[in-house]
């Protein structure tokens, strides 16, 4: 039953997915299998139909071909006009995706999805030109040719030997609304283009003749059928899924592809994305190598072939193992895999007999999982072996320049001192020469060191001297000898230099990289965090680095190094898109490539954080390497980021508890102190009625005086509570008068004497004590607060009140004989609802005197604070200081 | 005459200025304690017969008292406790109090508890076979229960609630104790029961259910059966 329910439910991933789409534009594909079947034709067409209904709909671009009746398609249709660009001195005319955004139609019609744009455009392709278009909400129509399909492109150039140079990945069309097919039987197509109804570009009608057979025309239209029909299937399947309708939708088929950096692996991705299209099964792309530390090359072509099978809508990983068909089988396991996809070159040159291959293993391995084995040729052009890589010509230049002068140099000693050294022992001395070669510039000087020490050797050290030939056969077995020796030395110093310098780079990486984050771990304040990346990525990379953030609507550069770096407008526009889309932008990528800067999205675990620059324009594009440290530092920075953020929110959330700790005091506070005396009247007052008759006078008179006690008890509570909500409203209204201190004083000593006839207070007030500048009332109220404090905590002995001059100011001081109060709690005493214990262990006071008295001070323009001890290691004494009143005011 | 001797725990004065002179004047003898320290010493040394107890006490917490006076005497214990202190209420009656009463209250409401109290504390131990209250009639012997004459038909759940109740009439009885004397210890978390027995009880005795004159709901605590 609950399982029942479960699976009606709608799936929420499908239906956030769907709500993603709504804002975003909607996406028609007119889907044709060959060039002239009509797909422009199809779509004007139905752009014309709309128009007619009152639809917001305008041509971005369509090729007409020149054409009369598709252009008389475009009559009375609204056209964005093109942008002019000149390229290599040709004018051209371009889409212009600046002017369709700003006219912003409803739909647009945007012809020719593989199209390139011409170099210096804002994306290199169309279909990111329309990307940017859905992602500004607008609908576009658009048309392809099913051979630009990135996973077909392998597959029609075999069945029809046209390479396919614009390539469309098959996320677009996969993450397309609506697929249109726009259909036409070969033999029509092969009439149409002999009528000269079909246009072709100048430079592809020798390849038209091999192309428009109907044997590959019939190809190409069974992918067209069969993708549209793939598409069919997904979008049922949405549907179902959205609207929780059940059915056998799920296949529950997952493949596992595996790939290495051999050339056969491109064909296997490819195979393997037609295999999961065709069983609609979800599939994990997985690269192994045996070693972390793989050449340069092999992480290039590793990450090139997982990018392909992203882009195919695989999920990739990289894994690292010893072990492949162990490892493959663990992930098969974890993975719940339903088939296998591996490789299996055709021939291999040096198969060893003795072992078994890879697609052999798993077959053996697996029982129960279905193994496809893809195979073919191992191309030799398509992947170089780490060894074969290009040399820098200045490289090249050392590599001979080097071995050329140390066996030079060898040659000219050698001559020096063949006198008295043996012939035989010079050979010697040229094994140096191959040595330092080697220690220098590698295995190639080397190797050619090597063979210019076999030369000048026997040219100028052995009989015949100065001639190539050799005399005795003994010198030549030596001669041989030594070639094989140096070769074999060489080979050995240049692979320890190489090893010596990987491992210095790497470790200066490592080094880098862990001081980075030594540094990261100890800052926890964004700025921190974001300057010492910035510092980093300065120094590690050589150039400008600048980090943005969003706030207030736009993201804004946080920290630059050097800080004199800025952006221009473009510049924000790729930053602004590799925030949002959540990838690179700008120099050297699909997104604005022309401009100075690339930017990188700092993602952390809630999202993106930010946009990291880098200016490129001086140096040269980023190595594999640098790549990989730039990205572990980002990834630094990001859980950097993130914890400086957790930082301040948790320091929120502390301030948050502490106030709801003065909310939970506030209550407690004011519940006890309104609530005893209301209880005492409640109880004194029913008494009095029901039982007053059997009460002696005096105990109704005591119950009486207790009700009018309580009374004035709550009275003064609630105007402290008012006193405090004006203080911390800040609607005190505060007279600034000169009054004289001694008369406030008496007078609150007078009411502090009505309630507690008992307390005991020693006056001491200068003669000559000057006026002072303030409100009379609030300096009696606090002068009354503090004593009622010190009667609270002074046990038995009396106050005692002092006011003199001090400069100019006056100091009033009140001072109790009480415990006094330990130092560290000096400072909380005027905090809103502190209440100190009183002896019995009871909470005293509303824990809101001393607050006002500081509040009304502070108001006043004067101070207040406290000591303790006061008096031989006893008492508290408050000191009350405020301006003496100016002249003119005594006078008054 | 057997004058009653109430003991009242409080520390702040002006509550016992008025507690002393109004239960003494309604007839019973009255001795006050502050802490309580002093409150366990005078339960267990001066034998009152009832205690009036604040719970806000300033040296040890009021339901610690009530737990230390219960391991030696069955004294009536009255709360006095706040009316948003619903937990310390009811935990105070599961710990053995007899009864509450919310500050800030009338004399008169106190002193109508201080009777149901002592009138428990004289009944003692001894269950009466027959109860009787403004028509209704409980018959424990027969296990009849009548209502103005005619019987009223319970089902055994049914009459051990009401039973439980008549025995405790006056006094707050809480969900918990009589989910466990009714249902046993395995039940005492389900209210449910409770509600469902006690809607059924009313509408069996009350004139009107809505308006109930014998069972008072007692919110978030529990029930008392009035008898007066």
């Amino acid at each position: 039953m609950a399982d029942h329910g479960q699976r009606n439910r709608p799936d929420p991933d499908k239906l956030l997915e769907l709500t993603a789409r709504e804002t975003r534009g909607k996406l028609t594909v007119f889907l044709g299998a060959a060039p002239g079947v009509g797909k422009t034709y199809a779509m004007l067409l139905r752009a014309r139909r709309l128009k007619e209904d009152g639809e917001d709909i305008v041509i971005g671009i369509a090729e007409t071909h020149g054409r009369a009746e598709t252009a008389k398609l475009l009559d009375g249709l609204e056209v964005v006009p093109r942008r002019r660009v000149t390229y290599r001195d040709r004018a051209l005319e371009e889409f212009d995706i600046d002017a369709a955004i700003a006219r912003k139609p409803k739909t647009l019609v945007v012809d020719e999805l593989a199209h390139t744009n011409v170099p210096g455009s804002r994306h290199p392709k169309r279909y990111q030109d329309i990307e940017e278009l859905l992602w500004q909400g607008i609908d576009v129509w658009t048309a392809m040719n099913v051979q630009h399909l990135e996973s077909l492109s392998d597959l029609v150039t075999s069945i029809t030997g046209v390479t396919v140079r614009e390539i469309v990945p098959d996320t677009v069309l996969k993450r397309a609304d609506e697929v249109l097919l726009v259909d036409l039987p070969p033999a029509e197509l092969i009439e149409r283009l002999k009528e000269g109804k079909v246009y072709l570009p100048g430079n592809a009608e020798r390849a038209a003749e091999g192309f428009f057979k109907p044997a590959n025309l019939t190809a190409l239209r069974e992918l067209a059928l069969r993708r549209t029909a793939d598409r069919v299937d997904d979008q049922m399947i949405d549907l179902l899924r959205q609207s929780a309708i059940e059915g056998p939708w799920a296949t529950g088929e997952r493949l596992l592809v595996c790939v290495g950096p051999d050339s056969l692996s491109d064909k296997v991705v490819r195979t393997a994305s037609r295999l999961a299209s065709g069983l609609n099964a979800r599939w994990l792309v997985v690269s192994l190598t045996q070693t972390s530390d793989a050449g340069a090359e092999t992480s290039k072509r590793i990450d090139e072939l997982l990018d392909l099978a992203e882009r195919l809508g695989a999920e990739t990983r990289r894994v690292i193992a010893q072990d492949f068909v162990e490892e493959i089988f663990r992930i098969a396991r974890r993975e719940n895999v339903t088939q296998i996809v591996v490789g299996r070159p055709k021939s291999r040159r040096f198969a060893n007999p003795f072992r078994r291959s890879l697609p052999d293993e798993i077959i053996k391995r697996f029982t129960d999982i279905g193994v496809h084995i893809v195979t073919g040729e191992e191309q030799g052009g398509a992947y170089k072996p780490p060894s074969m890589r290009k040399r820098s010509r200045r490289e090249l230049a050392a590599a001979i320049a080097i071995p050329v002068i140390t066996t030079g140099m060898t040659t000219l000693l050698g001559l020096g001192v063949s006198d008295i050294v043996h012939t035989q022992n010079l050979s010697m001395l040229f094994l140096v020469a191959v040595i330092l070669s080697a220690m220098i510039s590698g295995r190639l000087s080397a190797v050619i060191a090597a063979g210019l020490s076999f030369v000048f050797y026997n040219f100028f050290f052995l009989e015949p001297l100065h001639d190539l030939s050799i005399a005795k056969p003994h010198q030549l077995f030596s001669l041989v000898i030594f070639l094989a020796v140096a070769l074999m030395i060489g080979d050995l110093a240049g692979r320890l230099r190489d090893q010596v310098a990987r491992s210095r780079n790497q470790a200066k990486n490592t080094q880098a990289l862990y001081e980075f984050s030594r540094k990261l771990s100890g800052t926890a304040r964004l700025d921190d965090v974001l300057f010492s990346t910035a510092t980093q990525l300065h120094s590690t990379f050589g150039t400008g680095v600048t980090i943005l953030l969003p706030g207030d609507g736009d993201l804004s550069t946080q920290t630059a190094w050097p800080p004199d770096l800025t952006l221009d407008g473009t510049d924000m526009t790729a930053v602004r898109w590799a925030f949002e889309k959540n990838e690179r932008a700008g120099h050297d990528t699909a997104t604005l490539p022309l401009i100075d800067w690339q930017f990188l999205p700092i993602l952390t675990s809630h999202g993106v954080a930010g946009v990291l620059g880098l200016f490129m324009q001086d140096r040269p594009p980023l190595t594999e390497n640098e790549d990989r440290m730039l990205i572990a530092i980002l990834d630094q920075t990001a859980i950097a980021i993130d914890r400086a953020q957790l930082v301040r929110e948790n320091a929120k959330t502390t301030a948050l508890q502490e106030s709801e700790k003065l909310h939970t005091a506030l209550f407690s506070s004011l519940s006890h102190d309104l609530r005893t005396p209301l209880a005492s009247i409640t109880g004194a007052v029913t008494t009095l009625r029901q039982l007053g008759d059997r009460i002696k006078p005096d105990g109704r008179d005591d119950l009486l005086l207790s009700i009018e006690e309580e009374a004035g008890r709550l009275t003064r509570f609630v105007a402290n509570l008012f006193d405090m909500t004006r203080i911390e409203a800040g609607t005190l209204k505060v007279k600034n008068v000169p009054i004289d201190a001694a008369e406030v004083i008496v007078s609150s000593i007078e009411r502090m004497k009505k309630l507690k006839p008992e307390i005991a207070i020693e006056i001491s007030i200068a003669p000559d004590l000057p006026a002072v500048n303030g409100d009379p009332s609030l300096l009696g109220q606090v002068l009354f607060n503090l004593l009622d404090n010190a009667a609270k905590y002074a046990g038995d002995g009396p106050i005692a009140i002092y006011a003199r001059q001090e400069d100019t100011e006056v100091a009033i001081s009140v001072t109790d004989q009480g415990k006094g109060i330990p130092p560290k709690d000096l400072d909380k005493i005027f905090d809103k609802f502190y209440r100190r214990v009183k002896g019995d262990g009871r909470a005293a006071g509303t824990g809101l005197g001393l607050s006002i008295a500081r509040g009304f001070v502070e108001s006043m323009g004067g101070t207040i604070k406290a000591e303790s001890p006061a008096i031989r290691k006893r008492g508290t004494r408050f000191i009350v200081r405020l301006p003496r009143a100016n002249p003119t005011g005594e006078a008054a | 005459m057997n004058q009653h001797r109430i003991l009242v725990v409080d520390d702040e004065p002006q509550i016992q200025r008025f507690l002393n002179p109004a239960l003494t004047a309604s007839g019973y003898e009255v001795i006050l304690a502050s802490t309580g320290a002093e409150a366990e010493r005078l339960i267990a040394t001066s034998a009152p017969d009832l205690v009036i107890l604040d719970l806000g006490l300033p040296d040890k917490d009021g339901k610690d008292v009530i737990e230390t006076v219960r391991a030696f005497s069955e004294v009536p214990i009255i709360v006095l406790s706040a009316r948003d202190r619903e937990t310390e209420k009811i935990v105070s009656l599961d710990l053995g109090a007899n009864d509450y009463v919310e500050k800030p209250f009338g004399i008169g409401e106190l002193l109508a508890r201080v009777r149901s109290a002592l009138r428990q504390k004289a009944a003692g131990t001894s269950v009466p076979s027959r109860f009787e209250a403004n028509g209704l009639v409980v018959d424990m012997a027969k296990r009849i229960v009548t209502r103005n004459g005619e019987e009223v038909h319970l089902t055994r759940k049914e009459y051990q609630l009401l039973v439980h109740l008549v025995l405790h009439a006056g006094m707050v009885v809480t969900h918990r104790q009589l989910l466990a004397s009714v249902w046993g210890g395995a039940h005492v978390e389900d209210l449910q029961y409770l509600r469902v027995f006690v809607g059924q009880l009313r509408a069996k005795i009350e004139d009107d259910a809505n308006n109930p004159q014998f069972i008072r709901t007692e919110a978030g605590v529990g029930y008392r059966f009035i008898a007066e």
